[in-house]
């Protein structure tokens, strides 16, 4: 092979991906491709892999959420919150793998233009920030409740029912409401990621901001201290778990209801066991209402649909409950003290606050702060509702579509329906609805879908074993988008580690991983590589946790890991923020950390330096 | 005024009679922090020594015709002063004293023969905050009460090196004004020494504790014979931020066969490895706060971690004085008065460079 041509990395219109991905690109809509017509742009520009939104190869239809926030995250901060030297954020799709930049900062005088509406919109914000939250929130859960009650036929009826046709017609039938079911569910999702964002970039920016002048009053600061400083305990994020705590809590004190979690059942006998008496009956009652919104959270980030989430796997939060029930017997505390977690960070604040040499120096301490406080809760509840509230219902709606696409012949079983992006989907269900109105004995192309699903399901596969590279173009001379800093940690060091990590065979003598020291203390223990979210439950108490990156809703494994690191994720990233709360070392942005590391090697986890070291490698 | 008084009987008004290093480890005891036990010989003994043997005059005359220019004529009243101590024998009272000081500690150890390190703490007679740092000598590893009153009066002699003398009168203080007191403390069985900084020694930066340390006892890096490990530890949340690990070539160590305290080779393989445990760091570093707190001043301080004891008992102070360099600087603010708003636009409108 050869030698990569030194501070560049491979050239996204030469760049080869392995033959056993062939046909790839027909997965995807164009404007998502490299193309000929755009080649000089895109030559020019810095791509990099985004494994916090896609570590894994994108099923087509689970896109759909890049292409939404590609719109909206770049919209707020070119056109919306006018950030005066940042441009958005474009994407690109190599392999099956998302890549993605930040575009250049515009000409001076589109800068100065942008800093007039900055100003005034912005400080706007933060000065109603309450107020404009309630209001994000009740719209927010408005949308979704409308999209869970999207109508989605359950099957293509012989004749429609009457009261459809007398007294009066209603003039629509259900070949229109599959159509209309899904155009509807794609605007919904395209707005709620409008909604995502809408004070998400100021949130970033105000972080950013906080740790600059934190940095400056205490050189070298470590980001875990900033994070601590800055981090709330009363946040969505941590509100399933506080579910299963108070739903354990319930069992142990109800007759008979701590038994049957205990037991070895299945959920399905575990809730009929638990419907036979009344004690029972009121501990499923509870169940029933933590369910919407708190058990809404996907098993893994959100992002795919083969993740899952606590609805759809019930048994992830009876395990869980299970544990704690346990732990209660035991007389183990088993909820975190939030009082205690706020108390902690006004100390610290109070302590680094009491170090500041001058007056003037703690005013803007002091306004910092402030800023930073009113507007971060954004950053840690808006993801709940958005990536996994609303992606659940999403995921419903969506496998209900493919449901009826499978009982008719369409696609093999109902998830095949993630294999046709949004574009395609609405020629399967235009299908379906000519299908059924021309009457008996008509032919449709369920075959050439089927095959289609197959051949794509193929090239994922492949795409899944396959190590793409972390990055193709150039590397850029500067960066004023606050997302690629602070959630993709893209820093000069992180450049310079993914350039040595271009060669992964070389990945086999590598010892030592650098990344973000994002959640302090050390810890050793065995790695488990988990690339893929869903493996998961291979997951043992002790082990330390390798994978593209954390989420929150894997809460209740922070309490038995020793340590996680993961391959991308800065400053604020969800895996700093979880591994933070719950006192467990982490390193964050690692790179190459999935690639490097196997699971069996043993690890030794600093998260004060932000170094891991492979101590021994598994035989 | 005894001529021998336990360090936990002194505090900083001991000064006077016992010298800077003294009065400071009475001090730290005092506000409950791990020092190893110990006495002091005061400056009383000292004086009652050159008094007593009959020595006060001869010592002052002789320096008086020295010349701090002149390096033998430097050399050679140094030469007379530190054998004319060495040679005269101790009044019996004294020596009664520092012996009965060292069995009481033998018994307090628990240890006969304990080892003590032997310390000089000179002191100038209206001049407490003079600074003889480093002049005089320290002793290591010293058993028996015979062999410590001689170490002693090795430590009174230091007073009159060339050095000493030349330092005395280039600041014009007047050699018969100053004294000199003796500490004697129990030896640490350092695993690993070394010193720290309540402030950050290369930028000021008053968050964080810098910790260097090496193998053996602290003499290796107070005196820069080894590259040390270094620490930079965020006060606040005791996160070591840096963790500079060096080879460490030498420890300095005692040798029972030669019966003294060496610079021995250390295994190369133990050259690398970080001496000391996260656990260790941390407890230093609560330590350093609250003798900073204490004094109310950014401090400098030797420790030392013990290898026989458990831990956290075996991690001890044997020096702190204050900080020097950056408390005499005038503090400026880093950023100024500024709003939220401003700081919030400065950051919007910046960019990151990204070296090529």
């Amino acid at each position: 092979m050869a030698e990569e041509k030194a501070g560049r990395f491979p050239d996204p219109h030469e760049f080869q991906v392995p033959p056993e991905l062939e046909g790839w690109e027909e997965m995807y809509p164009t404007h998502h491709l490299f193309s000929a017509d755009r080649a000089e742009w895109e030559k020019q520009q810095f791509w990099y892999q985004d494994k916090i939104h896609a570590p894994d190869p994108l099923p087509p239809l689970d896109l759909i959420f890049q292409e939404a926030w590609q719109i909206s995250l770049s919209q707020y901060t070119t056109r919306v919150f006018c950030i005066p030297p940042a441009q958005g954020i474009a994407q690109r799709l190599m392999g099956c793998y998302l890549y993605i930049c930040a575009v250049a900062p515009p000409p001076p005088e589109i800068i100065q233009e942008k800093a007039g509406h900055f100003e005034k919109r912005v400080f706007y914000v933060f000065e109603h920030y309450d107020e404009l939250w309630d209001k994000w929130l009740s719209k927010f859960k408005k949308l979704g409740n409308e999209m869970d009650a999207v109508n989605i036929p359950e099957e293509l009826p012989k004749f429609v029912p009457e009261d459809k046709v007398i007294p009066a017609p209603t003039g629509y039938y259900v070949s229109y409401d599959i159509i209309a079911a899904f155009d509807t569910l794609v605007n919904q999702m395209f707005k709620g990621w409008q909604y995502h964002f809408e004070m998400l970039n100021l949130t970033y920016l105000a972080y950013l901001m906080f740790a600059d002048v934190a940095r400056k009053l205490f050189p070298g600061i470590s980001e875990s201290a900033i994070g601590k400083m800055v981090a709330g305990a009363y946040v969505s994020m941590f509100r399933p778990e506080e579910e299963l705590c108070r739903l354990a809590r319930l069992a142990t004190s109800l007759r008979g209801a701590a038994e049957i979690l205990k037991g070895a059942n299945g959920v399905e006998e575990k809730i009929s066991e638990l419907n036979k008496t009344p004690d029972g009956r009121q501990w499923l009652e509870e169940y029933e209402k933590a369910k919407d919104p708190w058990f809404h959270v996907s098993c893994g980030s959100g992002w795919f649909h083969y993740e899952g989430s606590w609805i759809t796997h019930p048994e992830i939060p009876f395990n869980y409950i299970k544990g704690y029930v346990e732990r209660l017997e035991r007389g183990e505390t088993i909820e975190r003290s939030l009082d205690n977690i706020e108390k902690q960070r006004e100390a610290i604040v109070s302590e680094y606050r009491a170090l500041i040499q001058t007056d003037e120096d703690r005013k803007s301490f002091d306004d910092a702060y402030k800023v930073i406080r009113t507007i971060y809760r954004y950053a840690e509840d808006h993801l709940f509702w958005v990536e996994h509230w609303f992606h659940t219902i999403w995921f419903k709606k969506i496998r209900q579509l493919g449901s009826l696409l499978a009982k008719n012949g369409m696609i093999e079983s109902p998830s095949d329906i993630f294999m046709f992006n949004r574009y395609e989907i609405p020629e399967l269900l235009t299908e379906l609805s000519t299908w059924w109105a021309l009457g008996e004995d008509i032919p449709h192309r369920g075959t050439y879908y089927k095959d289609k699903v197959k051949k794509r399901r193929k090239i994922l596969d492949a795409a899944r074993k396959w190590n793409p590279t972390p990055a193709l173009g150039v590397p850029p001379e500067e960066v004023a988008e606050p997302f690629t800093i602070m959630l993709w940690g893209v820093t000069t060091d992180k450049v310079k580690e993914w350039l040595k990590g271009v060669d992964v065979s070389a990945g086999a003598d590598m010892n030592e991983i650098k990344g973000f020291a994002s959640s302090a203390g050390v810890a050793e223990g065995p790695a488990r590589v988990l690339k893929l979210l869903k493996d998961i439950v291979d997951l043992k108490p002790g082990e330390i946790l390798v994978c593209p990156s954390t989420n929150p809703s894997w809460a209740p494994v922070f309490t038995q890991i020793k340590a996680a690191v993961t391959d991308i994720g800065g400053l604020t990233s969800h895996a700093a923020i979880v591994c933070r709360e719950y006192g467990v070392p982490s390193v964050t942005g690692t790179g190459i950390s999935t690639s490097v590391i196997r699971t069996g090697d043993i690890l030794r986890v600093d998260g004060d330096t932000g170094v891991v070291t492979i101590v021994k490698r598994a035989s | 005024m005894p001529y021998v008084l336990d360090l936990r009987e002194l505090d900083k008004h001991s000064l006077p009679v016992v010298g800077g290093k003294n009065a400071s480890l009475g001090e730290m005891i005092k506000a409950g922090i791990r020092v190893p036990p110990g006495f002091a010989v005061t400056t009383d003994a000292y004086i009652r020594f050159i008094d007593k043997a009959g020595i006060r005059d001869t010592l002052f005359q002789v320096l008086s015709d020295v010349n701090a220019g002149d390096v033998a004529s430097l050399d050679g009243a140094s030469g007379t002063l530190q054998r004319r101590i060495a040679e005269t024998p101790l009044p019996s009272e004294i020596r009664d004293a520092i012996e009965e000081g060292y069995d009481r500690l033998c018994r307090e150890c628990g240890v006969p023969e304990t080892p003590v390190a032997v310390r000089s703490s000179a002191t100038a007679e209206d001049l407490p905050t003079a600074s003889f740092a480093g002049q005089q000598d320290t002793y290591l590893w010293i058993q028996g009460g015979a062999r410590v009153t001689h170490h002693v009066q090795r430590c009174w002699a230091s007073l009159f090196t060339s050095r000493a003398i030349a330092y005395r009168i280039r600041n014009q203080f007047p050699h018969e004004k100053v004294y000199i007191s003796v500490g004697v403390q129990k030896m640490v069985n350092a695993k690993a020494a070394g010193v720290m900084f309540t402030l950050n020694p290369t930028d000021g930066d008053a968050s964080k504790v810098v910790i260097e340390a090496s193998w053996g006892l602290g003499e290796t890096v107070v005196s820069g014979s080894v590259n040390p490990d270094r620490f930079v530890v965020d006060k606040v949340i005791l996160e070591a931020g840096v963790k500079n690990i060096s080879a460490k070539h030498i420890e300095c160590v005692f040798d029972p066969k030669q019966g003294k305290v060496i610079n021995a080779e250390v295994d190369p393989k133990r050259q690398c490895v970080c001496c000391l445990e996260d656990q260790e760091i941390k407890e230093l570093v609560k330590i350093a706060k609250y003798i900073e707190r204490h004094y109310g001043k950014p401090m400098d301080i030797e420790w030392a971690i013990d290898s026989d004891m458990a831990f956290p008992e075996n991690v001890f102070i044997v020096q702190a004085r204050p900080e020097t360099v950056w408390s005499r600087k005038k503090t400026q603010s880093v950023i100024g008065a500024k709003s939220g708003y401003q700081l919030l636009m400065e950051q919007a409108m910046k960019r990151i460079k990204i070296p090529q």
